[in-house]
Formats: structure tokens, C-alpha cells, sequence
């Protein structure tokens, strides 16, 4: 049976490896490093590093996207978009995603997973609601549409005349769901935690799964309700998958070009939508400023770091408490 | 063992997850840009075609080569490309060499890497949303006029084929003829003829006529307008030619050349005025900021809950599937503020679209131009006139009866009525300033913002642009 990790298994094998490695170069390890490290090694230098290389590169530059010309014009693109309302709207708006869209749909998330695998009756086997093979598969289907799709669907759904929404509430509620500031950006967040919780209820189901039964057991025998059993043994014990899932959401936050672009490609009203990916492909492709673009695109990429630090930090500051107790 | 193995899956996961989140905002960056090692020479000679020895033959104005091929790419929008592989085949049969035809919707992300690399196709039809910027890539085009001055098929030269004898200016950039635009868009207000003659309506000449016309339209239970949000801008092009026709070239040169305080001109206020008089007594058809455009193009042409819709004449194929029975589509040109106008009522907002370019790095230059003089040529014209139901440059290609269709005549009987009052405006496009302006618009036809936040909203984005991008003098 699988215990609670202790990290006493990984050095061991490691100096394992290591001693086997010393002690022959044979075809087969060299072959072996070779194809599973100096490939992918050199893939992902090629094709992701280089490009880095290249964008920053360019961020110092003016070019237009079209020739070989251009001035190396030295940091006045990163000038330009620390006094850029637009960058600043923009990243505001992609800040607010990346703090409420995984919030929500980690809560969401957790709270599905828990009743399909453990919120079952109160005796006997630790089983999930009635019915909860069935509801796990429905809750998988919006995450199976393409984001595009869906993004059409709900722009439909919204559409203030003829959509559906409008159209099932009582003519005092309706609004102009994606016209309206006070409604444009909570309206986009809907559709893409819709379209994710699917994914990471499946995400903490399995982990749960991997929770040995034992211990719900043994917590329902000490007299623990449902609440206190999620709260003091599935979340501390899936932990380390809600930190994974959060940084993987923030990320697709602090993108969601695809949903914001289907659902309000001008960036919404006074825009409200915009997102930086929106605005750097509005820089480069229709006003050709490929150096400037560039220069936002290095923002972001900065801007996605420091979120993923402070989600690591966060953690490893909350997560040691958790641990000892 | 499982211990191991699930703390090796965990570290793995996260240090992809960090890895991604470098990755990502890059992705997007990165897709296309690479103007390293391509080592594309600087050299801005010509190497193609051998137009370099002066050819006198009227049969062979550009010395094209027995058997040449000529590569084409041309945006596969609303017109599709079969006329241009007309007149591919035409080339075909007379050079008895290969042209080729490549449809593509994305011309920048199909071109842009080629025309870094000094490598660009012979003809390109630079259209469509995906469209390259001209700013841009201007100085690697031909000056096509030699293609203007050359005789057609018929013998007779090409200028003296033209509709209108400005109707090429839309092509023209900072004086270098860059583009010939081979379709013929006509800029107007459009409107059921059916049902303004059930009512007896008639299409207003003026702002002062539109806004009877909205109190009218609103006894029954029907608004003047509607708009949609992506297509907001259709409402600026409108207020645009209204302040031209008012206030005259000065207002055009003055927004053409970004200028400061062009939006605050006499007659570009007085438009802005007129349409927040609309705006505010409630004769736009609300939630078009949130309505996808072609669902607000059917509320005027299909529902009919809108009397007027400000468009482009593409609006008719457009909506072709999505308009009512016997709707009898017309157009008038944008409205006038009142009679002291610079330009007379039927002045006319009429461009030519499609524009067709030819790089000079291209490999056979010559083959491209007589593409396009092909192109140019009686035959051809015509068969777009009647396959496309619009008209070309080229003139008398329509007949009396438009092909059957009321919109097209429309736009013929427009033409004829403005006879050398026509003008047209490039900055929204060269620029790249639709996407910025149609946050300003969207807000203005909801009525959130006044005269005067338009004024200076859209002020911003013209200074911007100015201060950020190389201007374009226009004269």
C-alpha cells in the first residue's frame, strides 16, 4: 500500500544510479543518454530557449515584422509600456483572472471530487454519492469542447437580443452580459471555469483515489464529519496537487487569449476583457510593431514567473505548519 | 518503490510547470519571429523578369519570358479565388507557362517569414483581417503604374479603362502607386426599399432627416439603427465620410494625416453631435456592444428591427443567406450635416478593395504584372462583375439589369450620381487603429460616453499612432 511520502526512498536510489553510472560507459548508457537527454536537451534549446533569446532580442529593437531592417533603439520599448495605459489595463485584467479563476474552480473542483469519491453514506465502505460514476463523466464533457467552441457557444448564450440567457431570466435581470463593463470580465471568467473544473475535478479525483481508505476510516471512526474529513485529511493530503493545479490554472489565467478573443476579440467594453496576449497580438499583427510586441511579451513572461514564485512560496510558508502537525 | 516513483512524477510535474510558465507568453511572441540567420541580401535590385531592357511590344509590356511561371497568393475571402485563376488560365494559354494559385485566409502568417527572407510570391491579393500592413512592407513593392499605363488585351491602356480616374488613389502611398485595388466597395447607408415603400419612408439625405426618420421607425416599435460589437467602426467610417462631404478635403487630409485636434474639426463635431442626438433619444437598438455583428446585421436585414445599416457594399453577399424575402436591398451615400456642405449630397464614399501587390524581391516581377494586366483586361473584369455581383475598376462591366441584383444597380445609379465626388480614407486601416477605436465606439453606441470622451478617446489613439509609427504623408 502507498504511504505518505517520506523522501527516504529517492536519495537512496539516486546514489545507486550514481555508482552504476562511474562504473561503465557502455554503448547502451551512452546511447541511452543520448536519446532521452541530449534530444529533448537539444529540442527544447532549439525551440524554446533560442526563441527566448530571440524575443528578447527583439524587445530592444523597432522592427516592423517585415524585413531585415531595424535600430537596436536600447530599453525605449520597456519605457513605452511602463507609461502604457493599455499594458496596465491589460495586466490588470489578467491579474484579476489569475486570482479568481483558480480560486473558483479549485473550490469547485474540490468540492465535486470529494462527493463523487468520499461524500457517499456515512457507513460502512468510504464510497462516493449515488450515482457518481455518472456525474463524474458528465462533468468531464465541457472540458472535452475546444475552448474556441465553447467561447462561441457562450457568446451566443450572452447575446443581449436573442440568447439563451437572457431569454430564461425575467426581464429585470437581463443584461447585456458581454456589452456592459460590470458584467463583461465576471461573464468571460464564467465560461472559462466552466470549461475547466472538469478538468481538475479529475485532477483531485485521482488523487483522493490514492488516499488509502484506511484513513478515512479511521478519521470517520473518531467521529468526523464529512467537512472535518475534507478539511483535515483530503486537502492536506492532496495538497501538493492543488499547488500544481493552481499555478497550471494561473498560467492559462494570465493567457485566456482563446476565450477572451472568441468572446470579445476588440477587448471588451472600455476594454475590460483585454488581455496581454490580446494586446501583444494586436501590436504585432495588425499594427506591425513586432519590437514592442516583443517587449510585452517579455513582460508577460516576467509577470507569469513572479506568479508561479509567490504560488511556491505560499505554499512551502502554509505547507510546513501542515506537515509537522 | 511506489514512494519514489510518485515523488519523481511530482517534482517532474512542477518543474514542468515552471518550465510552461516560462514557455507560454512566449509561445505567442515567438511563432514567427525569426529574422535571423536568413541572410537574405539587402540588395533592392530587381532580379526577376527582365523588365530592365525597355520592351516596346504592346503585346509584352513587361518583356515576360516564353514559359515563365508566376506563383500567386491570394486571401480566399468573400470572393473566393476563381477569377484569379481565370485569368491564370489566361496567362496559361498566351505564355504557355504556369501559373499557380495559392488561397490562403492568413496572408501575414503565410507571408511575413517569406518576405523577410527576400523570398515573396510574384502576386499577392494582400486582403482580408489577416492582411500585412502597408507601413510596413512598402518599400519592397512595385510602383505599379507601368500596369496602368500598359495597353489590355482589347489594345486600348488600362487608365483609360478605369471607372473613375482617382479610383486607383487607394493604392497610392506616399506617392508610389503600391497597390491596385481591383474591387470596387461602395461606402453607404443601406436600406430595404420594400419596406420604406410600404411605409412610405424615404432614405434621409441628411442627419436631420435620419432623426425624423428614427421617430418614425420608433412609433413602430422599430429602431433607426443597429450595430454589432466587432463592427461598431461601420458607425466612425459613417461619421467619417459625413464630416468629409460636410467640411471637405481639409477634414479628410487633416485625419488622413493624424494630425492634432483633427477630430475636433467644425464638421467632424457637428456629425458626432447629430449621432449623439440619435444615440440619445433612444433610436439605436441597444446591446450591440454585446451582440456578435453578423447577429446585428440580421436584426436589420432578417428581423428588420433596424431601419438603416452604415456598410460597406459587401453587406449584400454577406447577408445573402440571412436577408428577408423581396428586402430589395439600396443604398444612399453618408448623410450631410446640412446644405452649406462642401461636397454635394450625392458625393460618395467609393473604394477600390482587394489590393493586389507585387514585390520587387519577387522572382518574376514581369509575371505578376501580367497577371494582373490580364486581370485588368475587358474579359476578365467582366467575368468578375457577373460571378461576384460587384463591380471592378474597370468600367462598364455591369449591366442595366445588375445581374438581378438591386444593390448592385444601386451602387452603379450611386456612382453615376457622384460622377468625380468620390473620395475615399486608408489611416483606420494603415495604421492598425480599428481595434483600439471600436472599444471608443462600442461605448459611444451605448450611449456611456459623450461628444466630447469620443472626441478626445479617439484623439488619443490618432496621437499615439503618430508619435509611435512612421506617418504616411497623404495629400
Amino acid at each position: 500500500m502507498t504511504t505518505p511520502v517520506t523522501g527516504a526512498g529517492a536519495p537512496a536510489l539516486r546514489r545507486g544510479g550514481r555508482a552504476r553510472r562511474k562504473a561503465r560507459w557502455t554503448f547502451d548508457s551512452i546511447s541511452f543518454f543520448l536519446v532521452f537527454l541530449g534530444l529533448p536537451l537539444a529540442l527544447f534549446l532549439l525551440l524554446v530557449i533560442w526563441p527566448f533569446v530571440q524575443a528578447v532580442f527583439y524587445s530592444f529593437t523597432n522592427w516592423g515584422g517585415f524585413s531585415q531592417d531595424f535600430d537596436i533603439i536600447g530599453l525605449a520599448n520597456y519605457q513605452r509600456l511602463v507609461n502604457d495605459a493599455t499594458f496596465k489595463t491589460a495586466l490588470g485584467n489578467n491579474i484579476k483572472l489569475a486570482i479568481v479563476v483558480p480560486l473558483v474552480v479549485i473550490v469547485i473542483a474540490m468540492i465535486f471530487a470529494t462527493l463523487v469519491t468520499v461524500g457517499g453514506r456515512g457507513i460502512g465502505q468510504t464510497i462516493g454519492v449515488k450515482n457518481s460514476g455518472f456525474y463524474r463523466v458528465v462533468s468531464f464533457f465541457p472540458y472535452v469542447i475546444p475552448a474556441v467552441v465553447s467561447g462561441v457557444i457562450f457568446s451566443k448564450v450572452f447575446d443581449p437580443s436573442n440568447g439563451l440567457l437572457n431569454g430564461l431570466l425575467p426581464e429585470g435581470l437581463r443584461q447585456n452580459w458581454l456589452g456592459q463593463v460590470s458584467t463583461a470580465l465576471p461573464s468571460s471568467m464564467f465560461v472559462i471555469i466552466w470549461g475547466a473544473v472538469g478538468f481538475y475535478m479529475l485532477l483531485f479525483i485521482a488523487a483522493i483515489k490514492a488516499i488509502p481508505a484506511e484513513t478515512f476510516e479511521a478519521a470517520r471512526l473518531d467521529g468526523a464529519g464529512r467537512m472535518r474529513t475534507m478539511w483535515s485529511i483530503t486537502i492536506p493530503s492532496i495538497r501538493e496537487n492543488i499547488q500544481t493545479a493552481w499555478i497550471y490554472l494561473g498560467i492559462a489565467a494570465l493567457d485566456a487569449f482563446v476565450y477572451m478573443h472568441v468572446l470579445n476579440n476588440s477587448g471588451g467594453p472600455d476594454n475590460s476583457t483585454l488581455v496581454m496576449p490580446q494586446y501583444l497580438f494586436r501590436l504585432a499583427f495588425s499594427q506591425n510593431q513586432f519590437g514592442y510586441a516583443s517587449a510585452v511579451g517579455v513582460a508577460m513572461a516576467v509577470v507569469t514567473l513572479v506568479f508561479a514564485g509567490l504560488v511556491f512560496t505560499i505554499n512551502r510558508l502554509t505547507g510546513g505548519t501542515t506537515r509537522s502537525s | 518503490m511506489t514512494d519514489s516513483r510518485s515523488t519523481i512524477t511530482r517534482r517532474s510535474v512542477l518543474r514542468g510547470a515552471l518550465f510552461t510558465a516560462a514557455a507560454v507568453p512566449f509561445g505567442v511572441t515567438l511563432a514567427s519571429c525569426a529574422t535571423g540567420g536568413g541572410g537574405g541580401d539587402d540588395d533592392p535590385t530587381t532580379d526577376g523578369g527582365g523588365d530592365a531592357t525597355e520592351p516596346a511590344d504592346a503585346s509584352n509590356p513587361f518583356g515576360i519570358e516564353e514559359g515563365s511561371s508566376v506563383e500567386t497568393v491570394i486571401f480566399n475571402g468573400g470572393y473566393g479565388v476563381d477569377y484569379v485563376e481565370f485569368a491564370a488560365e489566361i496567362f496559361n494559354e498566351m505564355w504557355g507557362g504556369e501559373a499557380t494559385v495559392e488561397p490562403t485566409t492568413e496572408i501575414t502568417a503565410a507571408l511575413q517569414p517569406r518576405f523577410v527572407a527576400g523570398d515573396p510570391p510574384d502576386l499577392v491579393d494582400n486582403s482580408g483581417a489577416q492582411s500585412m500592413g502597408f507601413g510596413a512592407i512598402l518599400d519592397q513593392l512595385e510602383d505599379l503604374t507601368d500596369v496602368v499605363d500598359a495597353p489590355n488585351l482589347e489594345g486600348t491602356p488600362i487608365r483609360d479603362t478605369l471607372i473613375a480616374p482617382n479610383v486607383l488613389d487607394s493604392g497610392v502611398y506616399d506617392g508610389k502607386l503600391a497597390a491596385i485595388n481591383y474591387v470596387l466597395t461602395v461606402y453607404g447607408v443601406w436600406y430595404s426599399k420594400s419596406l420604406f415603400d410600404a411605409n412610405g419612408w424615404t432614405a434621409p439625405t441628411t442627419w436631420a432627416e435620419a432623426l425624423e426618420l428614427g421617430a418614425a421607425a420608433k412609433e413602430q416599435g422599430k429602431y433607426l439603427f443597429a450595430w454589432g460589437k466587432e463592427a461598431a467602426t461601420y458607425y466612425q467610417t459613417l461619421a467619417i465620410d459625413s464630416a468629409i462631404k460636410q467640411g471637405g478635403d481639409e477634414v479628410r487630409l487633416a485625419l488622413e494625416n493624424l494630425e492634432e485636434g483633427c477630430w475636433s474639426l467644425d464638421a467632424v463635431q457637428a456629425v458626432f453631435s447629430a449621432m449623439k442626438e440619435i444615440v440619445d433619444a433612444g433610436y439605436v437598438k441597444p446591446g450591440g456592444s454585446g451582440t456578435f455583428f453578423t447577429d446585428a446585421q440580421a436584426q436589420w436585414s432578417l428581423d428588420q428591427d433596424a431601419l438603416l445599416y452604415p456598410s460597406g457594399s459587401w453587406i449584400e453577399n454577406e447577408m445573402k443567406d440571412n436577408t428577408a424575402d423581396d428586402f430589395q436591398m439600396m443604398g444612399v451615400p453618408a448623410f450631410v450635416v446640412d446644405d452649406s456642405s462642401a461636397l454635394p449630397a450625392t458625393a460618395l464614399h467609393s473604394e477600390a478593395g482587394e489590393p493586389f501587390i507585387v514585390p520587387s524581391d519577387a522572382a518574376n516581377v514581369a509575371g505578376g504584372k501580367e497577371i494582373l494586366r490580364i486581370m485588368l483586361s475587358k474579359e476578365a473584369a467582366t467575368n468578375f462583375a457577373k460571378t461576384k455581383l460587384a463591380p471592378t475598376v474597370i468600367a462598364d462591366t455591369v449591366p442595366e439589369d445588375g445581374f438581378g441584383s438591386t444593390a448592385l444597380v444601386s451602387q452603379v445609379e450611386m456612382l453615376a450620381a457622384a460622377g468625380s465626388d468620390t473620395f475615399t480614407h486608408k489611416f483606420v486601416g494603415l495604421y492598425g487603429l480599428n481595434q483600439a477605436q471600436l472599444v471608443v465606439w462600442n461605448a459611444f453606441l451605448d450611449g456611456s460616453k459623450s461628444v466630447e470622451e469620443l472626441t478626445s478617446d479617439l484623439q488619443a489613439i490618432t496621437d499615439e499612432a503618430r508619435n509611435t509609427q512612421e506617418v504616411i504623408p497623404v495629400s
